[in-house]
């Protein structure tokens, strides 16, 4: 409204400030100095294949923020497929059963959530946070409580395996993070998300039908826990019916470090592999100093309101 | 045909259509309810192709919901469409856009953080060889001809959210053009665009035309009816109340049928001579929302207007005063005190605020009149803090009775209220406030007729009483009409002030638009 | 609001508000789950039964009372699970060092009400929507407690203390005693004060609010501040029924008290619910669970039938307003 914004500006290419990609080096030169060996070649690649997973949910936790919307249920839906995955895999010694079970709970749930958000309007942080409490639920009645162990040799390759000297979960996070660039920026589906998230009017009247997107977004994030499913399932080589409880929020953390905004369809992939990578580096620079992880925790919830608050800083001083 | 004949226009204005030949797209007999409300009742009307249909009404008269039937937002519970004289179906926006309808509304229809290319091709993505994937070269190749057409300077690349909003309605209007829309509905397009811009879009306009497109086009300026319109119909109440030429008939005409009865235009007010105690005094303001050097006084028993384009910075004045955003430099006196703090320190300093938008900034809608009209006096009311209802609702029909408010009961919800009534029952919260200084924004936006007087007749009673005005108008008219003085605005700052004497449409104009 | 005769002299009829259907109706459906439940088993209608299902209601209604004042202005607060665990373990920790079950408590409200400041400041401050803000605060908690506690059990208090959970006057457990009082205070707070009608205001349109004068920043604060104190409240009452402290204690119970509220009639936009219904509602809800209990199922299906609950009761107020 100012008369600065009626004169044709040029626009930005980057967010104005790259808080992330400060606060990563930051951390990096911290943990360098800090502990001798954060810098081995053995440990940053840890990093990395420790940050897959997370990465795995964090890519559809973006889209789905860009639609104004949130996936409190991401965690517990990925513990109940691990769940799955690992009874079936123990049942029949079928590593695809497997999967495509995990895959088949991921999809139901990521269905039953974009239908609570879009079809009957509930808000999302609500229908998530039912669905979390139905998935966390399921996982305890499906294993009774108990680990799923016995889990055969060959689906540890899936973790630990290298094609090409490089570890598989990186190939397979490089091979995800590009899927997902191209979906955001190179086709209709991406293009829409943004107008989910910033005009929903816009697309109603553009005679696009946004409701089945909008649930094709959820079922994308429920796949996603499918796939990193299986990667959990063969990093710990078990399935457990708490491993993944409250990922979602490390997700969520690595999605608004990346300066997602949670308002109209604001966001920023290659911010959330930033943001992933930074959440990855302070817990394994705070492990490193043998700091436990419940304070991990804790510094990424003060970590994540910090970003909240510049993310508040920025919109409102536009 | 035209009253005005514009001598800049490049193309000669299509002729009048034939009565024989069928209209490109009829509407018959449409009805559409809402619970309690006949939005649209038996309304058939047609435009042709290369004319433009002027569509007047007041606020409520059934114009939006008339575009948004044409535009197959809303379906209609009743009545035909017909295409050529072919009888068609209009289910969804998709099935309008088969027809070649295509609007542009007064809201924006635009996502933020999409560029301007995305968005006036929305839904319409190219599809490249790469199955799945955009043709994005494209796609800002064909962005950049349509840019160029409405001659709109901006980098197809652009973020939309950083773009004004005279340029945001351009973009708007090259969304629907890229439509090649063979029919074209336009809800007050230039409500937010400058002289320059206007000019640019009635050029457009006529460049269409000469090409068979029929234009629908909404308005509330008389001027634009006249120099713009082949033909003009006129909505009331839902019902259409008759089509006329422009030729063939006058401003006033179109107003006694967009409001039943011929309408006093000058609204009561009583002037006092001597005006009492200075209650604001703003001196050299500067505030976060862009407004810059602002000094303007008022006394009590005095309604001053400030005036200006949309845009100006009226309201952002208005806002920096009651405290609601931050001011940055000088000082704002209030009853002789130095005064700072948000709303509530303004508040209890005896400054009321109307806002401009009653629904989303006035009332709370889910709550009773009787709540609404307690909120802002509660302190004031029950001074040891402890609240009762039934003293909230003596209170509350004290104000219903002195204000005229129709409502059947203190306990009917605000929100099935008439839009003048809603405004009454946001002034009458400050009554209850023992507010002293009231700053009006738009008192009567989206207010019919008969209750604008009302207000008036209530402004009037209030300075009376002693109170002190700050209004706000995009009608000269009212200014001119009821104010003891005005301040004109222009690019966020006050240009000039004019005395009772001074006042006068023309003045006023002439010192805001001023193009520089 | 209440009940209301209509003002027009005509119709002298007497119409009951929209609230005061909206709690016949929980009413009514409390009352046939109580008579389903004494049909379905014999275990349920005994004195022993009814007085536990009043108990537990009370430790959800605690924590409810205080998250619907959070949730008549709009927001949420999804960190009172976590509240309640790191209260009651301070709690705990100042009664075994002290020995004083009184400096406990006042640890552990004060603990609530900080952190529930702490809260208030994110959403009216620095503007954080308050579901994001809270969550954060839900895992900073999770994780201060976790350290905290370092897996340890921190129990054996004072009997004087244990009473507040467990004992009775006039054969009914004291936390429903608590609970009444609690109740009587929260509808005079949010009914009868101008802080309360400005809380409801805030909450049906907080710019309207704002730029009403209401001081929001200020409101916003003592809604979040009670939800946190209340939590505290919860703790104590919870530490003393289990005469032990652990870091998860409390972490099951931020569903089932946002449930309560829902169930109770509260809209998760603002602005409408009330004090009464969250009672209500924490009622039905431990009736449920109870029943549940009494048939021999699977404790397992609780979170699960607790988070179908939660959807329910949204879409049903979000369907109510559609029809309206």
């Amino acid at each position: 409204m100012t008369d600065h914004a009626l004169s044709p500006s040029r626009p930005l290419r980057l967010p104005s400030v790259p808080g992330v990609a400060i606060s990563l080096v930051g951390l990096v030169l911290l943990f360098a100095f800090s502990s001798p060996g954060f810098l081995s070649t053995g440990n940053l690649s840890n990093i990395l294949v420790q940050s897959v997973i997370l990465l795995l949910i964090a890519l559809p936790m973006t889209l789905i923020i860009m639609t104004e919307g949130l996936d409190l249920s991401m965690g517990a839906v990925l513990t109940l497929a691990s769940l799955v995955l690992a009874l079936i895999i123990v049942s029949t010694q079928s590593l695809i059963l497997g999967l495509l079970g995990a895959l088949a709970v991921g999809l139901a749930f990521g269905f039953v959530n974009g239908s609570l958000v879009a079809v009957l309007g509930i808000p999302p942080f609500v229908a998530t946070l039912g669905t979390l409490g139905a998935a966390q639920g399921l996982a305890l009645i499906v294993s009774d409580g108990q680990s799923v162990v016995g889990i055969p040799r060959f689906v540890r390759q899936a973790y630990s395996g290298t094609v090409a000297g490089i570890p598989t979960p990186i190939l397979i996070g490089i091979g995800f993070y590009a899927l997902f660039h191209v979906l955001l920026y190179y086709t209709r589906f991406g293009t829409y998300i943004r107008a989910l998230g910033g005009n929903r009017d816009a697309l109603t009247l553009a005679g696009v039908r946004w409701r089945p997107i909008l649930i094709a977004v959820y079922m994308l994030g429920g796949s996603m826990a499918g796939v990193a499913a299986l990667l959990m399932t063969a990093r710990m080589n078990a399935g457990h019916p708490t491993a993944a409880i409250g990922m979602e929020f490390d997700a969520i953390a690595a999605v608004a470090l990346g300066g997602t905004s949670f308002e109209k369809g604001n966001g920023w992939i290659f911010g959330t592999l930033l943001g992933v990578l930074t959440v990855g580096v302070l817990r394994n620079g705070l492990n490193l100093m043998a700091i436990p992880s419940s304070v991990q925790v804790a510094c990424i919830g003060a970590l994540v309101i910090f970003a909240l608050f510049i993310d508040g800083m920025r919109s409102h001083k536009s | 045909m035209r009253a005005v004949m514009d001598t800049t226009a490049l193309i000669e204005p299509a002729p009048p259509p034939a009565p024989d030949r069928a209209p490109l797209l009829e509407l018959r007999g449409i009805s559409k309810n809402f619970p309690g409300v006949k939005a649209l009742d038996d309304v058939s009307f047609g435009v042709w192709p290369g004319e433009v249909h002027m569509l007047l009404g007041e606020n409520g008269a059934g114009k939006s919901s008339l575009m948004k039937v044409l535009c197959g937002a809303y379906q209609a519970d009743a009545g035909d469409y017909f295409h050529n004289g072919e009888k068609i179906e209009i289910r969804s926006p998709a099935d309008a856009r088969r027809f070649g309808i295509a609007v542009i509304f007064q809201e924006f229809s635009l996502v933020p953080y999409l560029d301007v290319a995305q968005n006036i091709f929305l839904g319409r993505e190219f599809a490249s060889a790469i199955p799945g994937i955009m043709d994005r070269r494209r796609l800002y190749r064909e962005a950049q001809a349509v840019l160029d057409l409405i001659g709109l300077d901006v980098d197809p690349r652009t973020k939309v959210h950083s773009l004004g909003v005279a340029q945001q309605q351009m973009v708007e209007i090259g969304k629907a053009l890229s439509q090649d829309a063979r029919i074209l509905v336009m809800d007050e397009p230039t409500a937010a665009l400058s002289d320059r811009e206007t000019e640019r879009l009635f050029e457009v306009m006529r460049q269409l035309q000469a090409k068979g497109v029929a234009i629908v086009y909404i308005s509330h300026r008389m001027a634009e009816v006249f120099a713009l319109g082949d033909r003009i119909t006129v909505l009331r109440d839902g019902k259409l109340v008759g089509s006329a030429l422009p030729g063939e008939t006058s401003p006033d005409e179109l107003v006694r049928m967009m409001v039943g009865r011929n309408v006093d235009m000058s609204y009561p007010r009583r002037f006092s001579t001597a005006p009492g105690e200075l209650v604001l005094d703003v001196r050299n303001v500067c505030a976060a929302n862009g407004i810059r050097d602002i000094s303007l006084t008022v006394r009590s028993g005095e309604i001053v207007g400030l005036c200006g384009l949309v845009g100006s910075g009226r309201t952002e004045v208005a806002r920096a005063i009651f405290g609601a955003d931050e001011v940055t430099a000088g000082e704002v006196h209030l009853f002789g005190k130095s005064h700072s703090g948000g709303p509530a320190a303004t508040t209890r300093a005896g400054v009321g605020l109307i806002p401009e938008s009653r629904k989303s900034e006035g009332l709370a809608l889910i709550r009773t009149v009787s709540d609404n009209l307690a909120v802002a006096g509660l302190p004031k009311l029950f001074p040891n803090m402890m609240f009762s209802r039934g003293k909230a609702r003596r209170s509350a029909e004290e104000l219903i009775k002195r204000l005229r408010i129709a409502t059947p009961s203190p306990n009917q919800n605000v929100a099935l209220l008439s839009g003048g009534n809603q405004q009454k029952v946001v002034i009458g919260k400050w009554l209850a406030a023992g507010t002293r200084l009231f700053i009006f924004d738009e008192p009567t936006r989206g207010i019919d007729v008969g209750a604008k007087s009302e207000i008036f007749a209530l402004i009037d009673q209030l300075v009376a009483e002693g109170a002190a005005v700050l209004m706000i108008s995009s009608e000269q008219a009212e200014i001119v009409h009821v104010c003891d003085r005005a301040y004109v605005m222009r690019g966020k700052r006050i240009v000039g002030e004019l005395s009772r004497a001074e006042l006068s449409e023309e003045n006023i104009v002439r010192m805001g638009m001023h193009d520089d | 609001m209440s009940i209301a005769s209509n003002a027009s002299a005509g119709a002298p009829r007497i119409h009951l508000s929209q609230d005061m259907q909206q709690i016949i109706y929980r009413l009514l459906a409390a009352g046939l789950l109580c008579l389903a439940l004494s049909l379905a088993t014999d275990a349920f209608l005994t004195s022993n039964n009814i007085l536990n299902v009043l108990r537990q209601a009370s430790l959800l209604f605690f924590l409810a009372s205080g998250l619907t004042l959070v949730i008549l202005t709009g927001g949420l607060d999804l960190s009172v699970g976590a509240n309640i665990g790191l209260s009651a373990c301070l709690a705990a920790t100042v009664i075994k060092a002290t020995g004083s079950p009184i400096l406990g408590t006042l640890t552990g409200l004060a603990t609530g009400c900080v952190i529930g400041i702490c809260n208030g400041l994110m959403v009216a401050k620095l503007r954080i929507p308050s579901f994001i803000a809270t969550y954060g605060m839900l895992w900073v908690l999770h994780g201060i407690t976790y350290y905290y506690m370092a897996g340890e059990t921190i129990h054996g208090f004072p009997p004087g203390f244990r009473q507040i959970g467990s004992g009775h006057f006039l054969g009914i457990p004291i936390p429903v005693y608590l609970m009444v009082g609690f109740l009587v205070a929260g509808t005079v707070f949010a009914q009868r004060t101008v802080w309360g009608q400005q809380i409801y205001a805030i909450g049906a349109n907080p710019v309207a609010a704002r730029l009403t004068g209401i001081p929001i920043d200020r409101r916003l604060i003592l809604v979040y501040a009670f939800s946190g104190a209340m939590a505290g409240v919860a703790s104590i009452v919870f530490l003393a029924r289990l005469n032990s402290a652990e870091g998860d204690i409390g972490e099951a119970l931020t569903l089932p008290a946002i449930a309560a509220v829902l169930i109770g009639g509260a809209s998760l936009f603002g602005g409408v619910g009330s004090v009464f219904g969250t009672f209500i509602g924490a009622l039905i809800l431990t009736l449920v669970l109870n029943g549940m209990n009494l048939l021999s199922v699977n404790a397992n299906w609780q979170p699960l039938v607790t988070g179908v609950i939660v959807i329910f009761a949204v879409w049903l107020d979000m369907y109510g307003r559609r029809k309206a």
